[in-house]
């Protein structure tokens, strides 16, 4: 199996197209994985909450966490994953060329990712959108009561195209206040040269604990943009989504079915039919994966479900303090949905 | 009123054999190791305002909260450690609370039955055998357990109120009631009148 793989890699790259790279090595993440006994996540250099690397190398955060229960699933082991830091610029293609097995790089599902890059998103892990930062003294409850005001905005990004549509259709003055860099971002506001701040709500609670007095601000509920965040994964290569999507599903599954870090043990003596498949006691929902019928319980062992990644990560137990909103289960007011396990 | 509330409250943790008021709640996702059984209930103390500021998640704050439920409906996570009073339109106030210990967390529907200023506090018996320096009786009032307002959760021994010990909120340390920093709930009982529905939910159970 190996030798076939290698194979294929010297003839792709003596032909020297890396389309035919792809092409040659299709359903073969798995097997390359195995083989290497490592799976290769593509995470952000650094993003607060997200996935940062300590002085040690150390990787943590919720993306981070995603990349540690794949390798679990399939190894048992949450160690066996390779970190590979991204920029926003070098991700897709880094999938592409098969520098990486899955990229969880807080990166949004639109459909040109899917249909122009050849990628396929696994699933969504964070609900993410545009909104808006504000002082807490000033008693606000939505965008709409902010006509009249200077946004602060990053050069750059859809941040500011956005907050115009959205201004615009709703008959409200406005004035951006563009920045260059993300310090010239949260400066701008800081020193009042803007009313608000716009950009995605993940970022603006990491944006606010730069602020000088992180407590005197809040961020608005609502929300102009969809940004679905998610794993990705070559679109070539059915078995590995597979997986991908449902080491996902199975966090989020967990949570719903009260499988927890910590009670990994107690859910073995469950009776629910729901828990019992889960943890790999009815059925062989494992194997055709190639995985240990235990597979999903071996995430959940590792980091948790996924209430508890988020709430360890960006929620309540982080500095962030970010609400779980729509990033709750649906049968709690989210729309967090998985599909069973049966 | 006081009385046979309490009396019920004897009757039903009998009946369901808890251990009333034991001594370790801590939780997976509260903020720090629970408080011993001698700090749950510090009579007397009244707090400074810096200890009522609370900060990050357990402020109140207006949220995104996404349900069908009505405008005015209290939905309480327990797991969350928030109480949300929902305010139509994809929103919710949120505020932070501190709920009942491992084993005394409960789900269900009930409706507000009564609403009271500076309630009196009459620990139960449970309460005083193992705390025997507790007063029996405690007039409403800054210092006393139950905060500055309480509001009644159907015919039940839970209640939603205040507390004199801000630190306690993001934890699971309550015998069932939900509690809220004294401004919180002072907000919260002037937003909603007897007869409000409340939901309680919690995780689910292996």
């Amino acid at each position: 199996m190996i030798g076939s793989f290698k194979r294929l890699l010297v003839g792709a790259a003596s032909l020297g197209a890396l389309a035919l790279t792809a092409t040659g090595l299709q359903a073969q993440t798995f097997e390359a994985v195995k083989a290497r006994s490592e799976l290769l996540c593509g995470v952000s250099q650094g993003l607060l909450g997200f996935s940062s690397a300590d002085g040690k190398g150390e990787w943590s955060g919720f993306d981070v966490d995603f990349c540690r229960a794949i390798a679990a699933a399939i190894f048992n082991d949450p160690k066996k994953v390779r970190f590979v830091a991204l920029n926003a610029a070098e991700r897709f293609g880094a999938l592409r060329e098969n520098k990486i097995d899955v990229l969880i790089r807080n990166s949004t599902w639109t459909m040109s990712r899917e249909t122009e890059l050849g990628l396929a998103f696994a699933g969504i892990n964070y609900h993410d959108g545009q909104g808006f930062l504000v002082a807490r003294k000033r008693n606000l409850t939505s965008v709409l009561e902010l006509d009249n005001s200077k946004i602060c905005v990053q050069e750059g990004t859809t941040s500011a195209d956005n907050a115009t549509d959205f201004f615009r259709s709703n008959d409200m003055k406005f004035e951006m206040v563009v920045a260059k860099s993300l310090e010239e971002l949260g400066k701008n506001y800081d020193t009042g040269k803007c009313d608000t701040l716009s950009s995605d709500v993940s970022q603006l609670y990491s944006e606010r604990l730069s602020l000088t007095r992180p407590d005197d601000h809040v961020i608005l509920p609502d929300v102009i943009s969809k940004e679905p965040l998610g794993p990705v994964v070559r679109a070539n290569d059915m078995k590995w989504f597979t997986l991908v999507k449902w080491v996902n599903y199975a966090l989020i599954n967990a949570e719903e079915l009260g499988i927890t870090g910590a009670n990994t043990e107690q859910a073995k003596a469950s009776k629910k039919p729901d828990v019992r498949r889960f943890i790999g006691a009815d059925g062989k929902f494992g194997e055709p994966l190639g995985l240990a019928n235990d597979w999903a319980l071996n995430a959940v062992r590792a980091v948790g479900n996924y209430g508890e990644i988020f709430e360890r990560n960006v929620g309540n137990g982080s500095k962030l303090a970010i609400p779980r909103g729509i990033n709750q289960l649906w049968n709690m007011g989210g729309i967090l949905y998985a599909p069973p396990i049966r | 009123m006081i009385a046979s509330l309490f009396s019920r409250f004897t009757v039903a943790t009998l009946a369901a054999g808890a251990m009333l008021f034991a001594v370790n709640g801590a939780s997976a996702q509260g903020r720090g190791p629970a408080a011993s059984l001698n700090d749950i209930e510090k009579p007397g103390y009244t707090p400074t305002p810096d200890e009522e500021r609370l900060t990050g998640p357990w402020a109140k704050q207006v949220v995104y909260f996404r349900t069908t439920e009505e405008p005015g409906t209290i939905i309480v996570h327990t797991s969350e450690r928030h109480l949300y009073l929902v305010m139509g339109n994809g929103r919710a106030m949120r505020y932070g609370i501190g709920v009942g210990r491992e084993g005394f967390q409960w789900a269900g529907l009930l409706k507000i039955t009564r609403k009271q200023e500076w309630p009196d506090w009459r620990p139960p018996p449970e309460m005083i055998q193992r705390q025997p320096y507790l007063p029996r009786f405690m007039a409403g009032g800054p210092g006393n357990p139950m905060g500055a307002r309480a509001l009644y959760l159907g015919s039940t021994i839970y209640r939603i109120h205040g507390t004199n010990q801000p630190h306690t909120i993001g934890s699971a340390v309550s015998s069932g009631c939900f509690r809220l920093v004294n401004a919180d709930v002072a907000d919260l009982y002037e937003r909603v009148p007897v007869g409000t529905k409340v939901i309680v939910r919690h995780g689910a159970s292996l």
